[in-house]
């Protein structure tokens, strides 16, 4: 299992990251944490001539939090450093919860959050419940910059709208809304090392009388070819007040709207049934929370 | 010396092995490099079932930096661990029989040349049809043969015939009658199988490192596919990362680093991706059964019939053994009276199925301890009840005329009960949770040799002299079961010394004197037997010694706690060391030496071919036994089946090391827990193996490992050195029923299919509900 010969560059800053994409171009491939990456690189799926490897650049990296405004994850910064980040359990509880649920300690050691969403695979972990956080990705490049809600930035099966000479620089998160609590739950067959047969991850904002639902995202993973927002489940739950039978019209309304494939992991009947016993959990959970802050 | 008394057998030392393992500092055979090295690397096909029309390999030899090629045509003799049945080659001659066998090897200045080198060998193929499915495959035989001289198919079929199993069937108050199937799985040990090999131009000799758990079946393999006596050939095993079965057969690794070694007179080392280990496989038989089971008002065994058609894959490997292991386990751990097997091995073109952990006894295990359960429902009582009723005690003599010295299976399952609760929880759980018992037994010392010599199974030399002290030599392979420690406490017992004084030479074999391997649950016996008897010499010397010293009789000594003292009078006592010191000094240094051969039993006469019934397979010297109670929590919304806590007992006889036999418990646990409800080789309807990685292969981690509640219950079997038996392969047999009979008691379905996966609990749980509206 012998990787092509490629030349290895380790920029130090991000001036010098934009310079080298743009100029080594469809040649070159971004390193992060090479959890994906090498193993591609194994399978001989790819053969770049260059790596460019973006650990070493700091505006990439940490977690930057302002109250009112939200939270800054640069795309370089490592899945644990999410996983273990006080701000993010706080705030983004669904983030924080798919990050410990992604590969094992060794794996969240090395992965980046930017790669996990830049690989787009369909069963990844972290780009649900940013999708349902409303992130906004930062692509930068040596022309300039530009923003977009994630769910415009992965477009399939290892697919993004990312262009020759552009990097993921990080995610953009808006401050949570008040009396708002997210979830995030996968289905699998063992409780760590899985490839989600399903995830999802669930943000609700309830009225001040604590039953209403405001405001709800309801976000699927692994049942599309990326992450699919649910479009009913809001429709039916907001402006309702919270209640097992809405709930279970919504669940079934969320394994309606599933358009899941079957593979050696999962039928597409299981994973569009277990659409509905997630949504169920995830939209109860989400509400006890929110019912709390 | 049968006494109970012991100071170093019984104690919780750590390993031998242990430190160099967890500093990381242990050599694994592909962590070894010698000058001149060369890397090997096997060409594998990309068909299930084809004939080999050319193989072109010339632009390959071309490439710069590739030192040799071969093809299966340069050493076509044929192996096998079972001798009659022996029908594998190095690497594919004319045909190849499953996806992913070896076709050409390479070797090669540096590994990434040689896989380079592989991309330019050319073969041309002529796929024939794919047989996946035993009874597809004995249907299809007369259109498509796998092997040509097995007509139908079929590597062996037998039928064993004990009692009258129909007249005691139409005398039963109770009949059941049920199919179990179960799944195609690896072992998933750490380290893939590595072997290097350096062949000798000048003097003709064969060093081999392997990782292997039988030195001595592929020292006699090497022999045969290269043609060389085995006296030129030098198998030794360093560190090995977890066998389970699964390297206790040569691997072509081993072949094909020796003959590219030989052919280019420099040192080649093969090392197996994962997907090469997937790929030769040698895992569990997926079994097709039939188990009927017949008990009288009073709820005891009368008969039982079993049926079973075992998925061999390719070749015949160990097949023929594990095959009449399935037919002898139904014997035992409870009185059957009356008993019929058939049983047969069928090619398939998966990759061959071989030993695993357990061999032969998980099938039978699984089917018997399920019915037992629903059977013990069915008269309306408890299944410990049942289970306890029908359990053997000391001395019984099954039918199939399997001995068992002594057991505590008795104590086993009362343990478990006991510990657990589990007659105030069965069936009383809430729904989605439930409890299940389940016993079992394994083999310890085994029979015979495959290759029906009379010849010990063990030879034990230790040396001793005030220079290296105390060494035993045993060319026994640790493969990470704990022989080596095991050794050494018995040996420091026999001796009078302490553990930690003794000098362990082990898996070689021109360094160790014989052993069979690892295999069977045969180790702790085997050595302990042996070295009772090369102590006993050593002991001799010493005690003249010590007794002219002393001022009295030899026969009045005692050794121990490292000194000689008169059993009359206590004063007269003198070191241990000073008398060997003496020894040595006068006449220099001392050995003994220790056999150990299986007790034959009467009856069975190999010369004529072994024609008592199941005489051939099963009989040992002595037996362990486990037994499991197993607590589920089933998601009833997902289907998914935790295991929340296991509580086992097991009888090993006496615990020469309890700490490595609670390990040995909880990874046979852990082992076989996988089995039950996630492990599963998938293939395509080409044959082509879908998850041939450890991504998609699905071992439990940690996070599955549930709590485990082991007792070591007090025996001893006087029958057996120290009274031991074994522990390593005793509890992987509950398990799998454990779990299944737990999962009934959770949701009232009863699996007889593994795995038992999320999907199928939803499914079953769907096709209950249908039912109870209609
Ligand atoms: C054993 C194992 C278990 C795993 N388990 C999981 C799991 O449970 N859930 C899960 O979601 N994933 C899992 N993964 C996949 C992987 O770890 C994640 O997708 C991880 O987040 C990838 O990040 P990385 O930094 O390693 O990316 P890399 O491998 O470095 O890169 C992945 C891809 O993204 C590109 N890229 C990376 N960063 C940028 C950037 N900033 N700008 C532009 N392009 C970029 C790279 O060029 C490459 O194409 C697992 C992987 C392994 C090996």
């Amino acid at each position: 299992m012998y990787l092509n010969h490629f030349e290895y560059y380790a920029p130090r800053t991000a001036g010098e990251a934009f310079e080298l994409v743009g100029r080594l171009g469809d040649q070159a491939k971004v390193l992060a944490g090479g959890t994906d990456l090498m193993l591609i690189l194994k399978e001989k799926l790819i053969k770049p001539q260059y790596l460019i490897d973006i650990n070493g650049v700091k505006e990439f990296q940490g977690i930057a939090y302002a109250a009112g405004k939200g939270a800054v994850i640069g795309a370089a910064t490592k899945i644990s450093e999410v996983e273990h980040s006080a701000i993010i359990r706080d705030k983004y509880f669904a983030l924080y919860q798919a990050a410990g649920e992604l590969g094992s300690v060794q794996v969240r050691a090395m992965a980046t959050i930017g790669g996990n969403s830049c690989h787009a695979s369909p069963a990844a972990e972290t780009p649900t419940p940013l999708v349902t956080l409303r992130a906004r990705v930062v692509i930068k490049s040596a022309a300039g910059e530009r923003q977009l809600p994630l769910e415009d930035f992965i477009l399939g099966n290892r697919k993004t709208v990312l262009g020759v000479g552009e990097i993921l620089t990080g995610f953009i998160l808006p401050e949570p809304a008040p009396r708002s609590a997210s979830r995030y739950a996968y289905i699998g067959l063992r409780n760590a090392m899985e490839i989600d047969a399903v995830n999802m991850a669930v943000n609700l904002v309830l009225e001040d009388d604590g039953r209403t639902i405001k405001d709800l995202r309801l976000v699927m993973g692994s049942v599309a070819p990326r992450p699919l927002i649910s479009a009913e489940v809001p429709a039916i739950l907001v402006g309702q007040e919270f209640g097992s039978e809405l709930v279970g019209k919504a669940a079934a309304a969320a394994a309606g709207e599933a358009r899941p494939i079957s593979d050696i992991r999962a039928s597409a009947e299981y994973r569009r049934e277990m659409v509905a016993v997630l949504a169920r959990r995830l939209l109860q959970e989400a509400f006890d929370a929110a019912r709390e802050v | 010396m049968n006494s109970r008394n012991f100071s170093q057998v019984g104690r919780s030392v750590p390993r031998i092995d242990g430190p160099a393992k967890v500093k990381g500092e242990a050599i694994y055979t592909d962590d070894m490099v010698l000058p001149r090295m060369a890397y090997g690397k096997i060409k594998r096909s990309p068909y299930a079932h084809a004939l080999i029309k050319k193989i072109d390999y010339s632009k390959a030899l071309a490439l710069p930096g590739v030192l040799a090629v071969i093809t299966g045509e340069e050493a076509p003799n044929k192996w096998g661990i079972v001798p009659q049945t022996a029908n594998e080659v190095a690497l594919a001659v004319h045909k190849v029989r499953f996806h992913g066998e070896g076709v050409a090897a390479v070797a090669a200045i540096d590994e990434e040349t040689a896989e380079a080198a592989l991309n330019l060998i050319e073969v041309e193929y002529e796929p024939l049809p794919v047989l996946l499915d035993p009874f597809a495959s004995m249907k299809r035989a007369k259109e498509v043969r796998i092997h040509e001289e097995a007509p139908d198919n079929i590597l062996h079929q037998a039928e064993q015939l004990f009692g009258d199993p129909d007249k005691a069937f139409a005398g039963c108050a109770y009949i059941l009658e049920k199919e179990f199937h179960t799944s195609y799985v690896n072992h998933a040990f750490l380290e893939p199988h590595t072997s290097l090999a350096s062949y000798d131009p000048q003097s003709g000799q064969l060093q081999l490192w392997s990782s292997t758990q039988v030195p001595h079946y592929l020292h006699r393999q090497l022999s045969i596919v290269l043609e060389m006596p085995m006296n030129r050939i030098r198998v030794t095993v360093p560190a090995v990362g977890g066998g389970f079965g699964g390297k206790g057969e040569a691997s072509s690794a081993d072949f094909c680093a020796a003959l590219l070694s030989r052919k280019t007179g420099r040192p080649v080392r093969v090392t197996y991706e994962r997907s090469e280990v997937f790929a030769t496989n040698k895992g569990r038989h997926p079994c097709h059964m039939k188990m009927k089971i017949g008990l009288d008002k009073d709820g005891y065994i009368q008969a039982v019939d079993f049926d079973n058609t075992l998925d061999g894959g390719a070749y015949a490997g160990w097949g023929i053994v594990v095959m009449f292991y399935t037919a002898s386990m139904i014997h035992l751990p409870y009185r059957v009276p009356n008993a019929r097997a058939r049983v047969r091995r069928v090619y398939t073109n998966k990759p061959t199925c071989g030993a695993m952990r357990g061999l032969g006894g998980v099938q039978p295990r699984y089917a018997m301890e399920c019915m037992l359960d629903e059977l013990a429902e069915m008269i309306g009582v408890s299944p410990y009840e049942l289970k306890m009723k029908n359990a053997v005690e000391s001395g019984y003599r099954s039918v199939s005329n399997l001995h068992v010295p002594h057991t505590e299976f008795k104590k086993c399952l009362q343990t478990v009960v006991d510990k657990s609760g589990y007659l105030e929880k069965h069936g009383k759980l809430p729904f989605g949770k439930g409890i299940g018992l389940a016993g079992g037994y394994y083999i310890s010392g085994t029979a015979y040799t495959l290759y029906l010599s009379y010849k010990p199974h063990t030879t034990v030399l230790i040396r001793l002299d005030t220079e290296g002290g105390v060494t035993l030599h045993c060319a026994a392979a640790d493969i990470g079961q704990g022989c080596n420690t095991v050794m050494a406490q018995m040996a420091a017992e026999a001796l009078g010394v302490r553990y930690e004084d003794v000098h362990v030479v082990s898996g070689d074999t021109e360094l160790g004197t014989f052993d069979l391997g690892s295999f069977a649950s045969r180790l702790t016996y085997a050595s302990g037997a042996a070295i009772k008897e090369a102590a006993k010499q050593i002991n001799d010397k010493l005690f003249e010694v010590a007794a002219g010293m002393l001022g009295c009789r030899a026969d009045q000594l005692e050794v121990k706690n490292c000194r000689f003292y008169s059993t009359f009078e206590p004063d007269k006592t003198i070191p241990w060391e000073k008398v060997v010191d003496v020894y040595t000094n006068t006449v220099g240094t001392l050995t003994g030496i220790g056999h150990f051969s299986p007790p034959r039993l009467k009856g069975i006469d190999l010369s004529r071919g072994a024609r008592v019934q199941g005489a051939n397979i099963g009989h040992s010297p002595t037996f362990g036994f486990s037994a499991q109670v197993i607590e589920v929590d089933v998601d009833v919304e997902t289907g998914k089946v935790r295991v929340v806590k296991v509580t086992e007992a097991g009888d090993c006889g006496q615990a020469v090391n309890p700490m490595s036999v609670e390990g040995q418990v909880e990874g046979s646990i852990m082992f076989t827990l996988g089995q039950a409800l996630y492990e599963e080789m998938k293939m395509d309807a080409d044959g082509r193996m879908l998850n041939p990685s450890l991504h998609d292969y699905k071992v439990p981690t940690a996070m599955e490992l549930p709590e485990i509640d082991s007792t070591i219950v007090e025996s001893y079997d006087p029958t057996a050195p120290f009274g031991v038996k074994e522990s390593g392969e005793g509890p992987v047999q509950p398990t799998i029923p454990a779990i299944a009979n737990a999962v009934y008691d959770a949701i009232g379905v009863r699996f007889t299919e593994l795995p038992i996966t999320p999907e199928k609990v939803l499914k079953a749980l769907k096709e209950k509900k249908e039912k109870e509206k209609q």
